[in-house]
């Protein structure tokens, strides 16, 4: 019960905080929309000369594909990690530490409340252009997509946070954390189906995306394809044995963290 | 110049030596940019495996397009990363000390930062351009071709970077609007070049340089388009000329902060 209005308490905050500054999220808005549709454009020009179909895919299918990725990328869940570096590298984990709240639930649920507003209307906006523009694929007009497509949003985003969770906490043993978020985050962004979408993955690319961590936790980018009906299962499994393993590993780090530091020490 | 040139390559002897005194870290940095950066080289290539030749464009000419824009990208934000932090020192007001400093303006903020993170990008390109030359099996012709291309890149790049970082004189809150446009210059240079055709070539060569600076030299490369090569020389000192105007017009706009540190 505690947790939950901690939760509340922080979201509330963090989405009055976007709220007050409507510049800024225009601007973060437009940034990924021109990122996005110069990408759709290319991939509409690759699709038209290659016939409108590659792999068996449509242009239709890929444009939907690549927005989920994009639009999940909004949450910006991937800053937990630069979140969690920075409090360690400046000292601010000491004082964190000594509150009566758990550090790591504090700052989770700080990143998600962050990016939930520009989330929400970069989905929406986003969602009204690709149907102007492209329509609805028939895969994505049943009740059968919206409801796997909640279930698979809400285990991205705790596989995500667990992800970059797990990397910012190496703050505690590694003086610079940057590189390693680099490579952990380009293998999300290869893996998840961003710049290339997951049906155009050669076979053996795409089994590494549908095992390893880092794909799994773009699985969002799946459910637009008509493999998705007889896949989810085996998919919703795997993001639960991903979130299992690291939330395991995350809880190991952050005890081994508190140990090592002393809270208002030298 | 002689002496601002000087002054340049001593503050970056200086900012390399501060960067290098963390090893561990500078190591890292170098190479994790460059594991960073095979992320863009996997993605074309697949792409191309998977729907082939894209506009003419083989593997060879994704590598060559990584080079070049990893290679002007790792040079400018070495030992000029101060560019990027524009933004930062105008909101901060920062900017005051430089504007007291009697050296040129743009060269004194440009080294006032180095990226070590920046140099993995630059050895990443020097990588990428050598294999590109073993793919094509470059000529002695193609190899200089590489090079000059690389100088007129670089202006394009620096011209483009500076005429962005440049709005920062125009915001108060320049941080979000600077990276927003930034990364619309930067990231379609980036993308499978072969892809941009009609109004989106048009559009990313001459309202915004982002072909400049990767995909056009390496179609001039690989085809020994000398037509291209001038496209591409007009094109940079255009882009570098109308930026130190913007810069110098712009600096203008700036308020000093006073002794309560308001910037702006």
């Amino acid at each position: 019960m505690k947790q939950l209005r901690l939760s509340k308490t922080i979201i509330i905050m963090m989405i009055r905080d976007r709220i007050a500054y409507p510049g800024r999220l225009i601007v973060d808005t437009f940034g990924i929309a021109a990122r996005c549709g110069v990408l759709l454009i290319l991939y509409w020009y690759i699709f038209n000369v290659k016939g409108g179909e590659i792999n068996g895919v449509t242009f239709q299918i890929t444009s939907w594909s690549m927005f989920l990725y994009f639009a999940f990328m909004t949450l910006r869940l991937r800053d937990l990690a630069s979140s969690i570096m920075q409090d360690i590298k400046s000292g601010t984990v000491e004082i964190l530490l000594s509150k009566p709240v758990h550090y790591l639930s504090y700052r989770v649920w700080w990143q998600f409340g962050a990016g939930l507003y520009p989330f929400f209307v970069a989905a929406i906006l986003g969602t009204v252009a690709l149907t102007f523009l492209v329509g609805i694929p028939a895969t994505m007009s049943s009740s059968f997509f919206f409801l796997s497509l909640v279930g698979v949003f809400i285990l991205s985003s705790i596989l995500s946070l667990l992800i970059y969770a797990a990397v910012g906490l190496l703050s505690f043993w590694i003086e610079d954390i940057k590189p390693l978020y680099w490579i952990v985050d380009k293998a999300v962004m290869i893996l998840g189906g961003s710049y290339l979408p997951v049906a155009l993955f050669p076979p053996l690319m795409y089994k590494i995306a549908i095992w390893s961590p880092f794909g799994a936790s773009q699985f969002i980018t799946h459910t637009v394809y008509e493999t998705w009906k007889q896949s989810y299962l085996e998919m919703f499994g795997i993001q639960l044995t991903w979130i299992f393993i690291l939330g395991f590993i995350v809880t190991v780090m952050f005890s081994r963290a508190h140990k090592k530091v002393s809270v208002n020490g030298g | 110049m002689k002496n601002e040139l000087k002054f340049a390559l001593h503050t970056i002897k200086k900012n390399l030596a501060s960067s290098a005194e963390l090893r561990t870290s500078f190591l890292m940095n170098i190479f994790g940019m460059m594991i960073n950066n095979v992320s863009f080289v996997i993605i074309w290539v697949f792409l191309i495996k998977t729907a082939g030749n894209i506009g003419g464009w083989t593997s060879a000419d994704i590598f060559g397009l990584q080079g070049f824009v990893a290679l002007i990208y790792g040079f400018v934000f070495s030992f000029g990363a101060g560019l990027k932090e524009m933004p930062r020192l105008v909101s901060s007001g920062i900017f005051d000390q430089f504007l007291l400093s009697p050296k040129s303006l743009l060269g004194r903020v440009a080294t006032s930062s180095f990226s070590a993170s920046a140099i993995g990008d630059l050895f990443f390109g020097v990588v990428c351009l050598g294999i590109y030359w073993s793919m094509i099996g470059a000529s002695m012709e193609q190899i200089i071709l590489t090079l000059v291309l690389c100088v007129f890149a670089t202006l394009a790049f620096i011209g483009a970077t500076v005429s962005i970082q440049a709005i920062s004189f125009y915001f108060t809150d320049p941080d979000s609007v600077t990276r927003s446009l930034f990364e619309l210059f930067f990231t379609p240079s980036l993308f499978h070049g072969g892809a941009f055709q009609g109004a989106t070539r048009f559009v990313f060569t001459f309202l915004l340089p982002s072909l400049v600076i990767g995909t056009l030299p390496v179609e001039a490369v690989t085809n020994l388009s000398y037509q291209k090569v001038v496209l591409i020389g007009v094109l940079s000192v255009v882009w570098f000329v109308l930026s130190l105007w913007l810069f110098k017009k712009a600096v203008k706009r700036y308020e000093s902060a006073n002794f309560m540190t308001f910037g702006q």
